[in-house]
């Protein structure tokens, strides 16, 4: 009963989300070109090198960085770009802010609820749904990576090793959000407030990651912040998932998602 | 050997409280197998948490409800394994045609769509308009889908709130046959409805709620027994004196020989009274529904 149920929940919406992932794609086959354009890792570090360390610390880059991981680490700055995340974020919060919270305001929840499905199974289809969308899209931006290596052919070498642990991290990034986010959307029956809600952390969390490098006030607060944990370079670089980032995305999203169903499980749907 | 089930739904002194609002207070009241049952009430009486509930979508505050057999809330994956439940008319997918929707509600029910076709023709939605998305489809074009969606796997119990809104007077009339052939072949109806007429056709019991509480409840019949007849009488001569006193007889109108009241329960004392005197003409004539339904409304429900 889950599948149809599955199969239902990602068919809609299905363009806009195809459309976000190629967005995502198109930005990670790019990347490459514009790694063999600026001079592969040494033309890179050379650039790097003329910025204000105050603008290395917000790009995340300094010539030592580039000059120790090469192609890879700078290929990896792409995958905790703003654009990348933008992208990767709007398809699993969509998705997430759908599954529960959209189907009861516009009503076409009543029709799974008043079938023979328990509860838990209309769940189950949704966490399958997230797991397979962070599959997907973690998948989706390192694919798109290896093609871009492959026809602008910049000096330097990266994996499919180092390519598959970002993968995996995609992967946890996206179902720590999810399942965040998918809590928020248990309790909600409003698509916009799950969005808000969601957006309004991330928003913050991203700042905070960002902003603590040069303001240590903020440092306290960063592992409260995703994204400190979304460890790119270090991915990339190790070709394995640091242990504490996966732990931390793989625990919150399971959290998330158990906290959700607590929430779904017991609540009554106006539809 | 198992006695076999006389009801469908039994509600057991249910009350529903969101936060300080009391949409159910202490309703008990039985469905019985084989009936169409007519849940009536305005805007906010509490039918549609009732139905909720019934389908599991809501926890009771106190008190219970069974539906075939299992009870509403921790039973009700089996329940409704044999309920068809009417969606709203917006709670259809809007980007599947009408025949995918169909085909997707009977795989998530577990059941073969055995009364699809004949639902179709009753209400005259044809193949073309199928093959449409709903995104194209009229609101009565809508509800008529939904109809179908509840009914085509031949559930043993119909749970419908306002299943004719939207539609047009023939093919609501020909849905109203349907629930009869329905019924006729062991499907129990419960349905709400602002529609008196409709519910005057088709039920042959009803329940009246009003802020949340069960006012009425039984056979159309005896329902209408319980309100007072309109009664006319011509006498030969004036209107006698007396006639005000007699036993449950409230004067509505008086004028020379002509006397029109409202009767309460029992016509005897008034013949007793009459046949003292000469008359020319009587009329009794049994209320109708909406004036059952409207007496009800115009009593004070006594706060709770």
């Amino acid at each position: 009963m889950i599948a149809p149920l599955t199969q239902r929940l990602l068919r809609r919406g299905l363009l806009g989300t195809v459309m976000l992932m190629l967005g995502m794609m198109l930005f990670q086959f790019v990347n490459p070109f514009i790694a063999d354009s600026l001079g592969g890792p040494e033309g890179l570090a050379s650039l790097v090198e003329q910025l204000p360390p105050a603008m290395q610390v917000l790009a995340q880059m300094s010539p030592d960085f580039v000059a120790l991981t090469g192609l890879a680490g700078y290929l990896s700055r792409g995958f905790d770009h703003p654009v990348f995340l933008i992208l990767l974020l709007s398809a699993v919060i969509g998705f997430t802010a759908r599954a529960i919270a959209g189907e009861v305001d516009s009503g076409v929840l009543a029709l799974a609820l008043s079938r023979p499905i328990s509860r838990l199974q209309l769940y189950m289809a949704r966490v399958l749904s997230l797991v397979l969308i962070a599959i997907v899209f973690g998948l989706a931006g390192p694919i798109a990576s290896r093609a871009g290596l492959l026809v602008a052919d910049p000096t330097g070498s990266v994996r499919n090793g180092q390519l598959l642990a970002l993968a995996a991290l995609i992967m946890l990034f996206a179902w720590s959000v999810g399942g965040l986010a998918l809590m928020v959307s248990a309790m909600s029956s409003s698509t916009g407030r799950v969005v808000s809600w969601a957006t309004g952390y991330l928003v913050i969390a991203y700042f905070v990651d960002v902003f603590a490098e040069l303001w240590s006030i903020l440092e306290p607060l960063r592992p409260l912040s995703l994204f400190a944990w979304l460890d790119t370079s270090g991915a990339m670089v190790d070709a394995s998932v640091p242990v504490d980032s996966g732990l931390v995305l793989g625990i919150v999203g399971l959290v998330g998602v158990v906290a959700g169903w607590l929430v779904f499980r017991q609540r009554d749907f106006m539809v | 050997m198992t006695k076999p089930a006389t009801t469908v739904l039994e509600v057991d002194h249910l009350t529903k409280r969101y936060g300080q609002i009391l949409a159910l207070d202490d309703v008990t009241m039985s469905v019985p197998v084989g009936s169409i049952f007519g849940f009536l009430g305005p805007n906010g009486a509490g039918k549609t948490t009732l139905i909720r509930i019934l389908m599991g979508f809501m926890k009771p505050t106190s008190g219970s409800a069974r539906v075939l057999g299992h009870d509403a809330w921790t039973g009700g994956v089996q329940a409704r394994e044999r309920v068809g439940y009417l969606v709203t008319a917006d709670g259809l997918y809007p980007d599947l045609s009408g025949y995918d929707q169909l085909d997707y509600a009977a795989t998530i029910s577990g059941r073969s769509p055995e009364w699809r076709q004949r639902i179709l023709d009753a209400l005259e939605l044809d193949a073309a308009a199928l093959r449409r998305r709903l995104n194209t489809y009229s609101k009565g074009m809508r509800q008529k889908l939904a109809l179908t969606v509840a009914a085509q796997h031949r559930p043993d119990l119909l749970i419908l709130d306002e299943p004719t809104d939207g539609l047009d007077p023939l093919i609501q009339r020909n849905f109203e046959e349907l629930l009869r052939h329905f019924r006729d072949e062991g499907t129990t109806v419960f349905m709400s409805s602002h529609d008196l007429g409709e519910v005057e056709r088709t039920c042959d019991q009803v329940a009246v709620v009003r802020a949340g509480k069960l006012i009425s409840s039984g056979t159309m019949e005896s329902l209408k027994r319980r309100y007072s007849q309109r009664v006319e009488v011509m006498f030969e001569g004036t209107v006698p004196d007396g006639l005000c006193e007699v036993a449950g007889v409230e004067m509505v109108h008086r004028d020379g020989q002509l006397a029109v009241m409202d009767l309460d329960h029992d016509i005897n004392p008034l013949l007793a009274f009459l046949a003292n005197h000469r008359v020319s003409r009587m009329e009794v004539r049994p209320p109708e529904l909406q004036e059952v339904f409207m007496s009800f409304y115009e009593r004070e429900v006594p706060a709770g």
